[in-house]
């Protein structure tokens, strides 16, 4: 327990060398305040309409996808830890595993989820959902 | 048995696993026209896993993959109801989704779910079981993309099914830190043997309840049910009503007989608890809870399709009662109900699959005179009906006795009293469709052509629901051999 | 050493905040946030309870599986979620009610 009082010191003087600092260029520096600082991109451009926009439809679909090919790859780590007392059972194992995992990326590619342009947008619903 | 052994008993499932990465290989290079191909092969696919697990009917009982699994006729018995559902419902959607290839597709994966989940012998078996069909069901939902119905029946499948898994798996998480297993063989020795706190084994039982009560629909956890019936497409929710929870009711028995009890002198016919906590009380309040609020629920409803959901929790609260017992008598009486449900109950839905485009929906009104439009299908949908109420001499009525009798043997005489109440109330909403479509109509409407195809799918289930009220002995011996339940690791 | 009962106690806070979320959120991507906090939960148990409870590591097992699950839940979720954005235009759940009768 003896080396954590190492650590508390360091936060310590850590904390006290930041908020001294800061404290010291809050009252030695001018304070002038006009409207032009509250803007996000103080060097001159303004911003234009919100930050809170929609994404693309599109980016929810691929990340979609790269969450599922993502998380897969959990179940090699303790396949890896395994695999020099199993051997060649294990090596055909994990292949049919990635096996399945293609015949899945060759589904989502042949159906067309992959190409970024789509060859028919379904805007049609969107449109008659908001009543235009 | 270790892993290599195991997969000369997994065949089955295997070839369902087999036959998946086919269809979606084969589907990619079809065109538009050739894709009910994959409807045929599905149903082909699916009869045949349950022919292979059909085979392994004689096979001594065994537990495989380390424990994770097991194989006993019990598990088999199951198998081969979700293959055979999968068949008849491959076959009523056949016209709503014959260019829907992955329709096919994820109904074989619900099957392969539905083989897992009557064999499991593991906490992670359970819940990856449960996830496998639950996913796979709210796709199914939701099929109908561009169906405002559809896709709010599916999220809101979704969220109750996500949330329910949720808190059974925190039940399943206390169950372990209380024995340190996750083998159910194991937990019931610890249980039996140990000094288990009941207060924390009430908590945890309470919270697996959650998960196991949302999929076989029993109140409290039934808000989903009217909503996701009505808004589904017909044939998913047919399948909905029966293979899910009959796979469901699977793992509700196993989960009684290994967590919440333990056979008492060996291999007896009867369960006694590990812990008391109280559980066949519980059950039968439950029980009692879900037939009354179903059939009373049911009673107003003016879409066939919402009071067949409603109806479907009032049949599950009679097939719950019979769990309070826990003796093979009830576990038997389920089973075969189950067997007479899949076809009364397929019957209906395939009827108003059929007929929903010709009539202009599927609301009792739209079913006014229909007995003088098309008597053979108006016969047989009172045929359905009056099976549903379980009146003799049909084979719901066959299925009830067998539940009441397995329920009064025990002694319980009050809640098989509110049971028979409970049917009595179910014949005013079951006739008032009956009654629609047999009374004198002022405006003559013109008589409905069907197709053969339509007709020969009505044989193939109202002679069944008729034929097993007056002769049932050979299924009911085929169940009472299914019995056999394995413990072991 | 810490002690198993710090295990318990963090995730049963979060298991609560996960189902006071479900309750209480009205979006249903946060409705799906919620239950992810539900799972991590369970999988705070399955882990603490491996490491004090059982000799094996049956538990961490169990957690793995149920991380790939939830991914593939909120996988599913999102995707209907998706549907519902595209014929709605939002996703409120209070305003589902195509089936109120």
């Amino acid at each position: 327990m003896i080396g954590f009082y190492t650590v508390l010191l360091f936060i310590l003087t850590g904390a006290f060398l930041v908020s001294f600092t800061v404290a010291l260029s809050r009252f030695l520096a001018p304070t002038k305040d006009y409207p032009e600082k509250h803007i996000p991109y103080e060097c001159g451009e303004l911003p234009q309409g919100e930050a809170w926009i929609q994404f693309n439809n599109r980016f929810y679909i691929v990340a979609l996808i790269f969450l599922i090919f993502d998380v897969e790859v959990i179940f090699m780590y303790p396949w890896a830890v395994v695999f020099n007392d199993m051997g060649l059972l294990a090596f055909i194992e994990m292949f049919i595993f990635i096996f399945i995992l293609l015949v899945g990326l060759a589904y989502v590619w042949v159906k067309g989820d992959l190409d970024w342009i789509k060859p028919k947008p379904r805007l049609e619903h969107l449109a008659k959902a908001k009543g235009e | 048995m270790s892993n290599l052994n195991s997969i000369q008993y997994f065949i089955p499932e295997l070839f369902l696993t087999a036959a998946i990465l086919a269809l979606i290989i084969v589907d990619l290079f079809l065109k538009r026209k050739q894709k009910s191909i994959i409807a045929y092969l599905s149903a082909a696919a699916s009869l045949v896993a349950g022919f292979l697990a059909y085979q392994q009917f004689s096979l001594p009982a065994t537990s495989i993959f380390q424990g994770m699994l097991v194989l006993d006729s019990f598990a088999i018995f199951f198998k081969i109801l979700a293959a055979f559902s999968t068949v008849i419902v491959v076959f009523i959607s056949l016209d709503k989704f014959r260019e829907t290839a992955e329709y096919f597709i994820l109904l074989l994966i619900v099957t392969l779910g539905m083989f897992i989940m009557p064999a499991v012998n593991d906490i992670l078996m359970i819940i990856i079981a449960m996830e496998i069909v639950g996913l796979i069901s709210y796709v199914l939902a939701g099929i109908h993309k561009t169906d405002l119905k559809s896709t709010e029946a599916a999220l809101k499948y979704m969220i109750y099914g996500a949330v329910s898994t949720g808190i059974m798996a925190f039940g399943f998480s206390l169950i372990y830190g209380l024995t340190g297993h996750t083998n159910l063989y194991d937990i019931q020795m610890t249980l039996a043997s140990g000094h288990v706190n009941s207060v924390a084994m009430f908590i945890a039982f309470m919270m697996v309840l959650a998960g196991l009560g949302y999929k076989i629909a029993m109140v409290p956890f039934h808000f989903w049910v009217p909503d996701v019936y009505e808004g589904a497409p017909t044939p998913v929710t047919a399948f909905l009503s029966v293979g899910p929870k009959a796979a469901g009711f699977a793992l509700f028995i196993r989960f009684l007989v290994t967590i919440v009890a333990h056979p008492s002198s060996g291999a007896a016919d009867t369960f006694v608890q590990n812990v008391d906590i109280q559980a066949p009380f519980l059950i039968a309040v439950l029980a009692v809870l879900t037939m009354t609020l179903g059939n009373f629920s049911a009673l107003n409803q003016k879409n066939i399709k919402r009071m067949l959901g409603y109806s479907a929790i009032a049949h599950v609260g009679y097939m719950v009662m019979a769990l309070v017992v826990f003796n093979k008598d009830a576990f038997g009486a389920i089973m075969f109900y189950m067997i007479v449900y899949l076809f009364m109950n397929f019957g209906a839905f395939w009827i108003l699959e059929s007929l929903s485009s010709k009539l202009g929906g599927e609301d009792i009104e739209h079913y006014k005179g229909l007995g003088y439009r098309d008597s053979f299908t108006a016969v047989s949908m009172a045929v359905f009906m009056f099976s549903l109420t379980g009146l003799p001499p049909l084979a719901g009525f066959i299925g009830k006795v067998y539940l009441f009798a397995a329920v009064i043997k025990q002694g319980w005489l009050i809640l098989a009293l509110l049971g028979v109440l409970n049917s009595v109330v179910s014949l005013f909403y079951y006739v008032s469709v009956v009654k629609a479509m047999f009374l004198k109509q002022d405006d003559e409407l013109a008589p409905i052509q069907t197709s053969l195809y339509h007709k020969i799918m009505v044989l193939i289930l109202v002679v069944p629901t008729l034929v097993l009220g007056v002769y049932w002995s050979p299924v009911i011996e085929f169940t009472t051999n299914s019995i056999g339940l394995f413990f072991g690791r | 050493m810490i002690q198993l009962n710090s295990f318990l106690i963090i995730s049963a806070i979060v298991f609560s905040l996960g189902l006071f979320t479900v309750i209480y959120k009205k979006n249903a991507v946060g409705i799906l946030m919620g239950v992810e906090l539900i799972l991590n939960s369970v999988n705070l148990n399955f882990i603490a309870f491996s490491k004090y409870v059982d000799v094996h590591i049956n538990g961490q097992l169990v957690a793995i599986f149920i991380i790939v699950l939830a991914a593939a839940e909120a996988a599913i979720a999102l995707a209907i979620i998706l549907n519902i954005y595209r014929d709605r235009a939002n996703i409120d759940v209070t305003q589902l009610d195509e089936m109120k009768h």
